[in-house]
């Protein structure tokens, strides 16, 4: 899929932004994609998030929830800890493939009922913590 | 011809010998009698109400419940020919093999056979139930080629297929009495009295032989049956609360009544994203295919049962449902995790009948209360598990995996707390378990010929025997177990 000239993660970042674009059936707004977010120590990572503003969203609500969950991380999820968590697995890797690997390993997480990947929520909590 | 008798015809005292005395004209009695037609076999069929709901009739149903909420004893089922077939929705669908298994993991499992013993009945039960030709889990093609069924990755979960009891005229589905009224009457060797009930069962021989059953009217006749053989076929309810009242008739081991179960039907159990929008019309209603009506639903599989200890679920897609900004925010951040196209994505609600695992508690026992017959009325003690939710939840999970893991949706899980999961609960009226079969007679109330442990001719029938319950709706399954059963009785009686 990835032609000459593209990496694997721009292709796939570029495939869903053009997914996004069209997000409305279940009357949700089209994604402010070029929006310019302050800059942060975890852009390598947070720039895998196609929409950050949803991601934004569900990491807030994702974060409450960890307080309460044991076993997922040593540490309260503080955003250096969570990005160096999140660098190991994104290591080389897209977070579609990262997500795949989740799903294929039953790594998931349940946020307000949502039965999520884990690496993309923990992701998301990323981008809560530094919004 | 052999019109049907009406029992309050009967001068009092009248003393009736039948080879086989059916009680209970339900799917099951009907099926006996009509699997037995044309036999040497002189039959007796009494059934308690007539033609038409009687609200007289009905009430004699009337009882208590206490526990987990449950609908009222005499709404869950119908007391006349036909019986509960008069109020059933018409879906089918016959038992898996893990059904009937002894799974170590699982306290009270494993029927006395296996699958087998059903399947040369199956065909003849499907044509009773008219549900059209047998397709089932052969469906995926035939549904495939009329629209493209919803895809997920490989895993625990797979689409499974009702078929249902075709429409015929005004009567939707098959009313068993309503369809073969005019059948049983062209029986030679049967007779049917309607209005007729039985309200005591008498031993003899020590205990060894049934005697006598006795019966009775609303309108104050008395009667008595001395059949040569005997099947009690007035459903899972019924059945324990004659035995019951009867001193206790089979139930030398206390086991009468126990095991009382349904399937829960909690309603909008979870909410299904489907990213490419709208799904074939059957998942949502029965479809016609081939001479059968199928409707989508999905199953935990046999590998999944195992290895994770779950029990039977057939959910089902239900209707389109309304999300909030954090759900298309979860839901815009998966689709795009995932590299899905979700420019179309509508949401569902899922709908569900689980299967519980056999409790004794779950029981039915008698009350001092009596009824318009002088019989003692039932209370159900109801019990539903954590763990009979947690393993429905842990189906779903596996399916919202499978599907975000395909790329073509995910699962939202709308109930976490047990209050959450009674609150949205309703029931199939599917009665079972509470005569089960096991050849150990300390273990089941009758053994795998459905003959009534330590009684030589006292027989039950119905989803009563069931000693595990499946998630499959009981009628198709009932009436291949009662064929089944016939043969046996046409080996002693014919």
């Amino acid at each position: 899929m990835s032609g000459p000239g593209y990496s694997r993660r721009a292709v796939a970042i570029g495939g869903g932004i053009a997914a996004a674009l069209g997000l409305t059936a279940l009357g949700v707004t089209v994604p402010r994609l070029l929006h310019r977010h302050r800059a942060t120590p975890y852009d390598d990572l947070l720039d895998q998030l196609v929409d950050r503003e949803a991601a934004v969203k569900l990491g807030k609500i994702a974060y409450a929830k960890m307080g309460a969950m044991s076993g997922l991380l040593d540490l309260t999820p503080k955003a250096p800890v969570l990005a160096r968590e999140l660098r190991q697995r994104l290591e080389r890797r897209t977070l579609a493939e990262v997500t795949r690997s989740d799903l294929a390993m039953g790594r998931l997480m349940e946020i307000k009922g949502w039965v999520l990947p884990e690496t993309m929520v923990l992701l998301s909590v990323l981008a809560a913590l530094e919004t | 011809m052999n019109p049907f008798i009406d029992a309050r015809s009967l001068p009092t005292g009248t003393v009736l010998e039948p080879d086989l005395a059916i009680v209970g004209g339900g799917p099951a009695g009907i099926t006996l009698a009509l699997a037995l037609a044309h036999t040497p076999i002189k039959m007796m069929l009494f059934e308690s109400g007539g033609l038409d709901f009687e609200a007289g009739t009905q009430a004699l149903y009337d009882g208590k419940n206490t526990g987990v909420h449950y609908l009222p004893l005499n709404a869950s089922r119908m007391r006349y020919l036909g019986g509960s077939t008069n109020h059933w929705g018409g879906w089918c669908r016959p038992l898996d093999p893990i059904d009937f298994e002894k799974r170590d993991w699982l306290p009270y499992s494993g029927w006395p056979f296996g699958l087998s013993e059903l399947q040369p009945h199956f065909k003849r039960a499907q044509a009773l139930v008219e549900a059209g030709s047998w397709i089932y889990d052969d469906a995926d093609a035939r549904m495939n080629a009329q629209a493209p069924m919803l895809k997920f990755a490989a895993g625990g979960v797979y689409t499974s297929w009702f078929q249902f009891s075709k429409t015929r005229n005004d009567v939707l589905p098959t009313h068993f009495g309503t369809r073969y009224g005019d059948d049983l009457k062209h029986v030679p060797n049967l007779k049917v009295f309607l209005h007729a009930n039985a309200t005591a069962l008498t031993l003899a021989g020590n205990g060894a032989v049934l005697d006598t059953i006795a019966g009775a009217t609303l309108n104050g006749k008395t009667f008595t049956v001395k059949p040569k053989a005997t099947v009690l076929a007035m459903g899972a309810v019924e059945n324990a609360r004659l035995m019951l009242a009867s001193n206790g008739v089979g139930n030398q081991n206390g086991l009468v009544g126990r095991f009382f179960a349904d399937h829960p039907i909690p309603r909008d159990t979870a909410t299904l994203v489907h990213f490419a929008g709208d799904l074939p019309g059957y998942y949502f209603n029965g479809t016609s295919v081939d001479g059968a009506i199928l409707r989508a639903t999905l199953a935990p599989t046999e590998a999944f049962k195992r290895t994770r200890r779950v029990l039977g679920s057939l959910a089902t897609i239900e209707n389109p449902v309304e999300l909030n900004e954090l759900d298309k925010a979860a839901i815009v951040t998966a689709a795009l995790a995932v590299g899905a196209d979700a420019s179309n994505a509508k949401a569902f609600s899922i709908g569900c009948g689980l299967e519980l695992a056999p409790d004794p508690e779950r029981r039915l026992t008698l009350t001092d209360e009596r009824d318009a017959l002088g019989m003692q009325r039932l209370k159900l003690t109801n019990r539903v598990s954590n763990e009979d939710f947690s393993r429905y939840r842990d189906t779903l999970k596996e399916w919202g995996r499978q599907l975000l893991a395909a790329g073509t949706g995910m699962i939202r899980l709308n109930y976490d707390t047990r209050a959450e999961w009674e609150g949205a609960l309703d029931w199939g009226d599917h009665h079972l378990g509470t005569t089960r079969m096991h050849a150990d007679p300390k273990q089941g109330v009758v053994d795998a010929n459905l003959k009534v442990h330590g009684i030589g001719n006292l027989f039950v029938a119905g989803s009563g025997v069931f000693p595990t319950y499946s998630a499959s709706n009981p009628t198709l399954n009932l009436v291949a177990l009662t064929l089944r059963l016939s043969q046996h009785l046409h080996g002693v009686l014919a």
